[in-house]
């Protein structure tokens, strides 16, 4: 059977339910996690994906398992496309015991060191001297793993990014920067806080690739991001690759939204990242529309579950408070 | 015995580890051909080459997140800064990141890492390149923080440093660099968290670090002289720190004076009064616990003012006889 | 924030009140003036008023506990305000003069003398006669190491008496070794150090029976009665009663007025046959005016006044070394009362008519008796009448109440015969007995004083005008 669409090596036409599934576990992930910040039901804040579903399923998809991730304070969508339960991940926003740190970090800093998620994290610029430690250890040890270091619009104007960056790229480390570039860094939109177009473009002052794909078509980002990977596998060093794309959601739990228009979510939201690849896979013969709703009714449970799970879960104790400190 | 000096037997610390381990490596600006600032690993490149005994662009942010990137992932690196006071270009890295991750995690991931930094005055270098901020360290939960005072001490401590799992901060005095002990060949481990009686006495205790332990010292023979007996007590680890050696001691002699060159005012010479305030030894205290500490003013550069800006041999012998009547 | 109800200062000598009886319970509301407790001081008994309206949130005392000057009695405030749990000791929103506010008085009245004209002079004597006063007050806490209190402690001895070799007097932990080691002192409970003291007994003599031989108070007692007493101890039975409140205040002023006075008393006998016709033609006019019966205590009242103010070498008081000539005549009057004696004083009484004084003498006189004087109303005397007339007695030697330096000691009337014109007659006689302090007054200018008051009593009608 000949390949019907354009994809990178490392996928196959029969793995695209799978990445289609986990798009919608990110999309009712987060609607859950919104319904439940609004209930008061969570506390803390929290930093929804909806909207960038394909920028993290279409990066990760790419990757090996032996490959290794950092992610930003908008993770969860990075989380779950690494191979994350959904369980674990919603008893830790209930800072449970079952979830991913014990209950102890919460939504901005769920990490899974074992599965080659180094976490989330909470600092804007936080992940790429991190990615690079990581890179430099796989090159040390030549284990051959590749890092991705998610970041966002607004981490690119971080000094870490330069500095960091300008390290990989001096000593050629297997990593690749994803810029998730969903235009508004908090209210500051990325017109206005950047003199250049493209955080792209910024790769050019440090020797190596950058590449602007559509964040928000899992395919372009797949092979955006696959070509990257491949050149940092090979040795050839880091690239960076921005996916243009754009949260539906404020930037975190307490948004009024007034630094743009309606309008402008009404436009993105046409451009929605799942409703697109449905409408591949149906259109070229991939995926049944009944298939598409099964997919979707079971990464649906799925979340449901997660929320009995979380809420069925201890609490730690006060013990725990001391637990895990050595200092 | 052979002696070494303190620089050397930092050196040496590293080497033995770095022939043992293969995760050991060094970073930092300066360190490969150069030797690095105060020429403490003169001559290891040669033998580690240029993989392990890495030259790093003059990025302390980078190069610390990178530090902690590679510990996460498995590597053991050693961090030089060139000086202490550039750890504040590095602070986030080691206060939000590396500090943070094991607990933050839920204790799934670790952060082995020490971060070496030749710290304090006496060079003429002035406010930039002099200062002693290692009481900020001690603050942050999740750092480990020592003071080696002696060559002796340099040695086993690193290597202790080098196989904990965590964080440490390790300050070198860079008047210490040239001092000289009776240091064994093999390798050796001293535990964190054990002080040291550098001299016995009964009269009154002297609790001092780094350099101020040689100053301690020498007021102690002074004052031998006029037939007061000073202790001598160096942690030479301050987080964590051996409350009970000095707890004992105090209990002893009744008597304290705290000296270290770090500004007094929020100085970690606080943290030892109060240790001692709240404890047992309260009830021996026969005189008010006296603090010695640097002046709150930046270190100056003629060299007469900056010597005026931090404890002297006579500062100390003062405040003993103070706290003993004898003034 | 809740008020603090604090034990008030009602003298200069008081240092501590016996909490007699609670008026309000926790919980009850509590107007501004209403009585919220009564306290036995050293001179009085007396209710203390609330200052703030609200809730009596916690009482810290119960009856009969003693409770510092000054020291937090309890709480008055809103419903559910919370308070601590237990006394938390000196009040803070009350603020006592302090040893350097007195000192420097002088200083602060050149430098600052717009707060000195905010407060009256009757503030200002009250403030320093407080700070003067009390020496307590003024003793501070010793300076002392925590070392220093350890062994103190330890070795049962008072800071207070150890001279510390630190600076300012720092008491040191070889200070008090050493205190220990040359006193030598047998191990006793601060009490029983005070009652051995009191009592003239010597602790070395004495087998403490607490643990390492530590002398308790019934130590000292046990030890004390073999020597002082013959008898066995069978025959120390019958009640004792403690001295305390006004007895033991009376006790103090009386032996220290007795030793450091030279008293001398000079009596002379009154023919008070025209005072006896005098009161018969007043007490109908008075009554009315009062409803009050006049009787021989104020025409005496009235005639000390009048005698003082043309003697104004007797209206004095001793101040240190200077001899001060009180401008005012204030006359104590002694009144007996359950447990002892009380002098309230009839200010000016050289100012007023029979009438008012007749009045005041009557309402002071119940005030005693029913421990409801006000510590006003005992201050600023300068001369003392005591009157044993009801009594059968004729004449006595009264102790001078001091500072002032003059008791007048008034006998019964009593029908003697006496010569009159070269015939003997009964006439109604009685004795006065004047003790002065020699130290102050003579002989000479004393029985001059007392030949004007005999003068007065024998022709009143003076009194009149």
């Amino acid at each position: 059977m000949t390949q019907k669409l354009n994809l990178p090596p490392r996928v196959a036409e029969k793995d695209l339910a799978d990445l289609y599934k986990q798009m919608w576990q990110i999309r009712f992930f987060e609607e859950k996690v919104d319904e439940f910040f609004a209930k008061g039901m969570i506390h803390g804040t929290t930093h929804l994906a909806v909207g960038q579903e394909a920028s993290a399923v279409g990066s990760i998809a790419v990757l090996e398992d032996r490959d290794k991730i950092t992610s930003t304070h908008r993770g969860h969508g990075h989380c779950i496309a690494k191979g994350a339960e959904v369980n674990g991940m919603m008893a830790e926003l209930f800072g449970r015991t079952t979830g991913y740190c014990k209950g102890k970090g919460g939504s901005m800093h769920i990490a899974d060191v074992e599965k080659g998620n180094l976490g989330a994290n909470g600092i804007v610029g936080g992940g790429f001297a991190i990615a690079t430690g990581a890179a430099l250890t796989s090159q040390m040890k030549k284990e051959g793993f590749v890092v991705l270091c998610f970041f966002g619009d607004g981490a690119s104007n971080e000094g870490s990014f330069h500095e960091a960056i300008n390290l990989a790229s001096i000593w050629k480390l297997p990593v690749v920067f994803i810029c998730e570039n969903n235009q508004y860094g908090m209210s500051g939109p990325a017109k206005e806080m950047m003199n250049v177009g493209n955080v792209a473009q910024r790769a050019e002052s440090y020797g190596i690739p950058g590449k602007v794909v559509d964040g928000n078509d899992i395919f372009d980002v797949m092979n955006g991001v696959g070509e990257a990977v491949d050149r940092a596998r090979n040795g050839e060093g880091p690239s960076i690759v921005e996916a243009k794309t754009y949260r539906w959601k404020g930037h975190s739990k307490s948004d009024a939204k007034k630094y743009r228009t309606r309008e402008e979510e009404k436009e993105w939201r046409l451009k929605d990242p799942i409703e697109r690849m449905r409408l591949i896979l149906v259109v070229e013969g991939l995926l049944t529309e009944e298939e598409a709703e099964k997919i979707k009714a079971d990464a649906k449970e799925e979340v449901e579950g997660s929320v009995d799970f979380a809420a069925n879960s201890p609490h730690p104790t006060l013990d725990d408070l001391m637990e895990d400190i050595y200092a | 015995m052979r002696e070494l000096t303190y620089l050397e037997a930092v050196r040496e610390a590293m080497s033995q580890e770095m022939r043992q381990n293969e995760d050991v490596f060094i970073l930092g600006e300066d360190i490969g051909v150069y030797g690095g600032a105060f020429g403490v690993t003169r001559g290891m490149i040669e033998e580690f080459g240029p993989e392990r005994i890495r030259n790093t662009p003059i990025s302390e942010a980078a190069i610390s997140g990178t530090a902690v990137g590679a510990a996460l992932t498995g590597m053991r690196p050693i961090l030089e800064l060139q000086f202490s006071d550039f750890i504040t270009i590095a602070m986030d890295n080691m206060v939000n990141q590396a500090a943070k991750i094991r607990y933050m995690y839920g204790g799934k991931g670790k952060v082995p890492m020490v971060l070496r930094t030749p710290a304090g005055s006496g060079t003429g270098a002035a406010a930039q390149h002099s200062q002693s901020l290692e009481a900020w360290m001690t603050h942050i939960p999740g750092l480990k923080v020592v003071q080696p005072s002696t060559a002796y001490d340099a040695k086993g401590l690193l290597k202790a440093a080098i196989d904990d799992d965590n964080p440490v901060i390790f300050y070198e005095h860079k008047l210490c660099y040239k001092t000289k002990s009776d240091v064994p060949e093999e390798s050796y481990s001293i535990p964190l968290g054990k002080a040291d009686v550098k001299r016995e006495g009964k009269d009154a205790t002297i609790v001092a670090t780094a350099i101020m332990v040689h100053r301690s010292l020498e007021a102690a023979a002074e004052l031998e002289k006029e037939g007061i007996s000073v202790e001598v007590i160096d942690p030479r680890t301050l987080v964590p720190l051996d409350t009970e050696t000095i707890i004992e001691s105090v209990k002893k002699t009744s008597r304290l004076v705290v000296v270290h060159e770090a500004v007094k005012r929020g100085g970690f010479g606080g943290e030892i009064a109060s240790v001692i305030a709240e404890s047992e030894a309260f009830d021996y205290l026969d005189a008010p616990i006296k603090r010695l500490g640097g002046k709150a003013v930046p270190i100056p550069y003629n060299p007469e003012l900056e010597k005026a800006a931090i404890p002297g041999v006579d500062d100390i012998i003062n405040a003993v006889k103070e706290t003993v009547n004898r003034l | 924030m809740a008020k603090e109800i604090f034990m008030p200062k009602l003298s200069s000598t008081m240092q501590v009140g016996t909490l007699l009886q609670w008026f309000k319970d926790e919980g009850d509301s509590v107007e501004v003036g209403d009585p919220l407790f009564e306290i036995m001081t050293d001179k009085i008994n007396i209710e203390v008023e609330a200052y703030e309206e609200g809730i009596l949130l916690k009482k810290y005392y119960e009856e009969d506990d003693e409770v510092p000057i000054n020291h937090v009695v309890g709480y008055i405030g809103k419903a559910d305000e919370k308070v601590p749990d237990s006394p938390p000791g000196e009040a803070g929103g009350k603020e006592i003069p302090t040893e350097t506010e007195s000192d420097s008085e002088t200083e602060v009245e050149d430098e600052d003398k717009e707060d000195v004209f905010d407060t009256t002079p009757a503030e200002r004597s009250l403030e320093s006669s407080q700070a003067s006063a009390d020496p307590a007050a003024k003793t501070e806490k010793p300076r002392a190491t925590p070392a220093a209190r350890r062994v103190a402690k330890e070795e049962a001895v008072s800071l207070a008496e150890i001279q510390g070799s630190g600076p300012n007097g720092r008491i040191h932990q070889g200070d008090v070794m050493a205190f220990a080691e040359s006193h030598a002192a047998p191990k006793a409970t601060p009490l029983a150090a005070k009652v051995a003291e009191a009592e003239g007994v010597d602790l070395k003599g004495i087998e403490g029976s607490g643990s390492q031989g530590k002398i308790y108070r019934s130590d000292v007692e046990g030890a004390k009665k073999p020597v002082t007493q013959s008898s066995p101890p069978a025959a120390a039975s019958g009640k004792r009663v403690k001295m305390e409140g006004i007895r033991k205040v009376v006790a103090e002023r009386m032996l220290k007025s007795k030793t450091s006075a030279p008293h001398v008393t000079l009596t002379s006998e009154i023919d008070m046959t025209e005072v006896v016709s005098m009161r018969k033609q007043l007490l109908g006019s008075i009554e009315k005016q009062t409803g009050l019966r006049l009787s021989y205590t104020e025409i005496l009242v009235k005639a000390v006044a009048q005698s003082l103010k043309r003697h104004k070498n007797i209206n004095v008081s001793l101040e240190g070394n200077e001899i001060v000539y009180q401008d005012s005549v204030n006359i104590g009057l002694a009144v007996a009362v359950e447990n002892g004696l009380l002098v309230p004083v009839v200010k000016n009484a050289d100012q007023k008519g029979l009438a008012a004084i007749t009045e005041e003498c009557k309402a002071l006189g119940k005030a005693a008796r029913e421990s409801k004087l006000k510590p006003d109303a005992m201050s600023g005397g300068t001369f003392t009448i005591s009157n044993l007339g009801m009594y059968a007695i004729d004449a006595f030697t009264p102790v001078i109440n001091q500072p002032e330096s003059a008791i007048l000691g008034v006998g019964r009337i009593n029908e003697k015969p006496v010569g009159v014109n070269g015939a003997i007659v009964l006439r109604p006689m009685m004795v006065l007995s004047l003790s002065f302090d020699h130290r102050v007054i003579d002989g000479a200018p004393a029985a001059a004083f007392l030949t004007e008051l005999k003068n007065i009593l024998e022709q009143p009608y003076e009194l009149l005008t």
